[in-house]
């Protein structure tokens, strides 16, 4: 019988149990389970045997659709049917890995990982675990799949789950994010901090003196975070400073002695050709069918392999990596280039990419312990509880360019775009990371209006902020002050409505009222910001008792003044 | 002791916190809320603070149990006092609108603050008016407690708003309001953001409930000029139930917004207050007997269109 359902909105336990409920599939059993929840319905999907990729069932598909990557800087974006898939070929041995964990079907196919949506309903997975689930789509139907990777299960096993909710799609996405917060056991301890980073000033070409020059020129920007970036280390896999940096713990401290947490880049899963790694421990990468290291991605004018994170070896040197790291005084970690920890190859456990990437994830979080894990280039849903903030877009840059590529590559316009699309994700799977704010007003090709815009955006989704400019340039500190002070306020609730049609109206409430943005046409950019005026100011002071009571003190600020 | 335990019965947590037995329940001596009292020796505007006997603590002692019919945890959260002005021969209904303003923005930090602890799941602010309700302290203020959990009357709300919303696509509260405003005969005082009504469904005489007309799930999303009419209609509430009786008016006023750390509910759930007072008429109160506290079951003595018409007719200087 057909597991094709025409109208998602018909859909009910009955007919799915009937037409999809048991199937035997080449290599073992499948059973899919439906129960009614609040606006739709749960698909608890149990397996037997060998499973590869599976067709969970299928629908006819909407014209409109919202369609997300499974990686950090990939898209999410809303297409038509007559939406043109191209990814330059020539980039596809280079960042294929880094588009897809299935680039075999994802080149030729349109695909959207883990859930996608159009204005009436949404689908989507609450986790990635074991399995990668995602959907396919051709100009007719949308084939619900989970790819298990051939993975041998002795016994029935419950695998990822599924939701099918009807209703807005704006208020459908928050709903589901927090359905698979709940489902993943996410406990938000971490806040969404204010700092500073190297990269989008210096790129590679950073040092300790930049470093000591910006750290001089930040007091009073309020940050509370300041990472180096890129640049420090030998090599990719060989993560000891270069020349042009001194030993960690003085890095670490001379942070740490202007008051802020030390925050450090690094890319943990991935392991350049030429670093020790690569020429002493070729058994700690992952391997291609003939038992080469792999290929992940290439990048620094190099090939970089993946790291094998189910290696016990090769996990023992990531956990001292860590405690290491941790020990020399570092407290926030930038981990990036996330996605080589999940490519498909061979390893030393039998087990999915998905399951490997999670062992590794669990490493670095038990050895950093509460400090902060910033996830970048990361397959989102596996990261769900292992990571306090996320990279949610591509690279921004000191450009704005609404007709490149839109394949995950540097650009300001791209990179703001998907702050809009995942906004729901924020303050629920993790802090989400709109990237850093570029306020300085040389040495960039961003316009006011478009730095405006990406700072608010920021601030009034409740973002991460991280400022990333050579404090010595002449920098926008009015916008930032501005930005700051609402700030101070602290924890907004955010929604955004026009997901669909692109017109993103954000509604930010706050201690101070309600504040809206609303975005006529991204591409220029041309928006408004709306500041809800207070009518009565209070400040607000906190007092310890000697008994350990916290006494909350408001005041009115006219009275102060 | 301090402790959540479960109900096996019922499905509910109960918080064992054997000290509220030391509780002062007549202070004789003066007001702790005043400047030079127990709690304050600086003048102050307003103040939120941790209650000296607090029946849930973000530092409660850990609790281990593999019970599976007596279940028991951490009576994790918090109880604060919140104070809303430093004049204590005040009230609500004699604050001036300004003073409420500052309040409903101290409530907004408070539920905001608080819902970035984890374990949060409600913050349940309200405040208890006059002896007949258990209010030891006559200084104007309220409380507030951070449960660990949802409670059972606030899941019973969740769940009947939820399964509205399922069956009809939009928000239960959001089609009261509209019949309310059509209708008219239960509407006790109505400004452009905000209704006060005696409901159709109330269990209690001259039970008043607030309803914003705009959906929003707490008072964090009323913006500025919403806060100050929430404002101005709990002023008018509160002086109306004063002047109906020429007496100060015992109520319990409850604030009903959604939970926190779960954005489940914002869709489905209308921030809303409920005055629950326990006269039903001058000399005669209503007690919480035997059928309402062991069934839940009201009888409301009161013909809730006639309390609305009695309330609608108390005239107050705006
Ligand atoms: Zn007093
Ligand atoms: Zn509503």
């Amino acid at each position: 019988m057909s597991t094709f359902f025409a109208n998602i909105n018909e859909l009910n336990e009955f007919d799915v149990f009937k037409r999809a409920g048991y199937r035997i599939v080449e290599g073992g059993e499948i059973l899919v389970r439906v129960e009614r929840i609040h606006l739709g319905y749960l698909f608890r999907t149990f397996v037997k045997g060998v499973i590869q990729d599976v067709v969970l069932f299928e629908f006819q598909r909407p014209a409109e659709i919202f369609v997300n990557n499974w990686q950090s800087w990939g898209p999410a974006r809303v297409v038509g049917k007559d939406f043109p898939f191209s990814f330059p070929i020539e980039l596809r041995k280079k960042f294929g890995y880094s588009a897809s964990i299935m680039p075999e079907v994802y080149f030729d196919n349109l695909i959207s990982d883990y859930f996608m949506g159009s204005d009436k309903f949404l689908i989507g997975a609450l986790s990635s675990r074991i399995g990668h689930p995602y959907l396919l789509i051709d100009p007719e139907t949308v084939k619900v799949k989970l790819n298990l990777f051939g993975r041998h299960f002795a016994d029935w096993t419950e695998v990822e789950k599924f939701v099918v909710l009807k209703g807005e799609i704006d208020w459908l996405l928050p709903y589901y994010a927090d359905l698979v917060a709940k489902e993943n056991g996410v406990e938000l301890k971490a806040k969404n901090f204010v700092g500073w980073s190297s990269w989008y000033q210096y790129f590679l070409d950073f040092d300790y003196q930049k470093m000591m020059a910006d750290l001089d020129k930040s007091k009073c920007l309020g940050y509370q975070v300041f990472q180096i970036d890129d640049g420090w280390e030998r090599d990719i896999g060989d993560w000891e400073p270069n020349e042009k940096f001194p030993a960690l713990t003085r890095i670490a401290s001379d942070i740490r002695s202007y008051g802020y947490v030390p925050g450090i880049w690094l890319a943990p899963f991935s392991v350049s050709e030429t670093s020790s790694i690569s020429k002493n421990h070729s058994d700690w990468l992952v391997k291609d069918e003939n038992g080469n290291p792999k290929v992940a991605y290439q990048n620094w004018n190099k090939n970089i392999y993946a790291l094998d994170t189910t290696n016990p070896e090769a996990k023992e040197w990531l956990r001292t990596l860590f405690l290491n790291l941790k020990d020399a005084g570092f407290g926030y970690f930038k981990i990036d280039f996330l996605f080589a920890g999940a490519i498909q190859g061979k390893r030393h456990d039998n087990c999915t990419p998905v399951e490997a990437y999670i062992q590794g994830l669990k490493i670095i979080r038990e050895a950093v312990g509460d400090s902060f894990v910033l996830g970048c280039g990361a397959p989102l849903w596996p990261s769900i509880g292992f990571v306090d903030g996320m990279r949610i877009g591509a690279d921004t840059a000191p450009f704005w360019d609404p007709n490149g590529p839109d394949i995950g590559y540097p650009n300001a316009y791209y990179a703001l775009r998907n702050v809009f699309t995942r906004w729901f994700m924020n303050g629920v799977l993790w802090w989400n990371d709109p990237d850093c704010l570029l306020l300085r007003c040389e040495d960039t090709q961003l316009n006011d209006s478009q730095r405006q815009l990406y700072a608010f955006t920021s601030l009034l989704l409740d973002n991460i902020l991280v400022q990333s400019d050579n404090l010595s340039y002449k920098i926008d500190h009015d916008l930032w002050k501005r930005i700051m002070t609402i700030r101070s306020y602290g924890k907004r609730m955010v929604n955004l409505k026009g997901l669909m049609d692109g017109q993103y109206e954000i509604t930010s409430a706050g201690v101070d009222g309600v504040h809206k943005l609303l975005v006529k046409d991204l591409k220029i950019p041309t928006f408004r910001i709306e500041l809800d005026e207070e009518r009565v100011k209070l400040v607000k002071k906190i007092e310890k008792r000697s008994d350990g009571r916290t006494f909350n003190y408001y005041e009115e600020r006219e009275k102060l003044e | 002791m301090l402790e959540r335990r479960y109900n096996i019965l019922t499905g509910e947590w109960v918080i064992v916190s054997a000290f509220t037995q030391q509780r002062p329940t007549n202070p004789t001596a003066e007001c702790p809320l005043c400047v030079g009292g127990a709690e304050f020796s600086e003048p102050y505007d307003l103040c939120s603070f941790d209650n000296r006997f607090p029946s849930l603590r973000i530092d409660a002692p850990e609790v281990i149990s593999d019970d599976e019919l007596y279940a028991k945890e951490r009576a994790q959260g918090k109880c604060e006092v919140v104070v809303y002005t430093i004049e204590h021969e005040s009230a609500m209904s004699l604050m001036p609108v300004h003073q409420i303003e500052k309040l409903i923005k101290m409530w907004a930090d408070r539920y905001l603050e608080l819902s970035t602890l984890p374990f949060v799941k409600y913050v349940f602010i309200f405040e208890n008016r006059g002896a007949q309700v258990g209010a030891t302290l006559p200084h104007p203020h309220g409380q507030l407690y951070a449960f660990p959990f949802i409670p059972k009357r606030i899941e019973a709300k969740l769940t009947a708003q939820a399964r509205y919303f399922d069956e009809h696509g939009n928000c239960a509260l959001c089609d009261v309001v509209k019949r309310e405003i059509r209708n008219g005969e239960r509407i006790v005082y109505e400004n452009e953001s905000f209704i006060a009504l005696v409901p159709f469904y109330a269990r209690w005489p001259y039970e008043v409930h607030v309803y914003p007309k705009r959906h929003v799930s707490s008072i964090v999303e009323l913006n500025n000029e919403e806060r100050h009419l929430l404002s101005k209609t709990l002023k008018v509430v509160t002086m109306k139930y004063d002047l109906l009786f020429q007496q100060a008016f015992p109520y319990m006023m409850m604030l009903f917004q959604a939970p926190v750390n779960d954005i489940r509910y914002w869709h489905a759930f209308h921030f809303h207050i409920e005055f629950n007072p326990v006269k039903r008429d001058k000399d005669k109160i209503k007690w919480m007997a035997s059928v309402e506290t062991g069934t839940w079951a009201f009888i409301n003595p009161k013909i809730p269109e006639e309390a609305a018409r009695e309330l609608r007719a108390v005239e107050v200087l705006k």
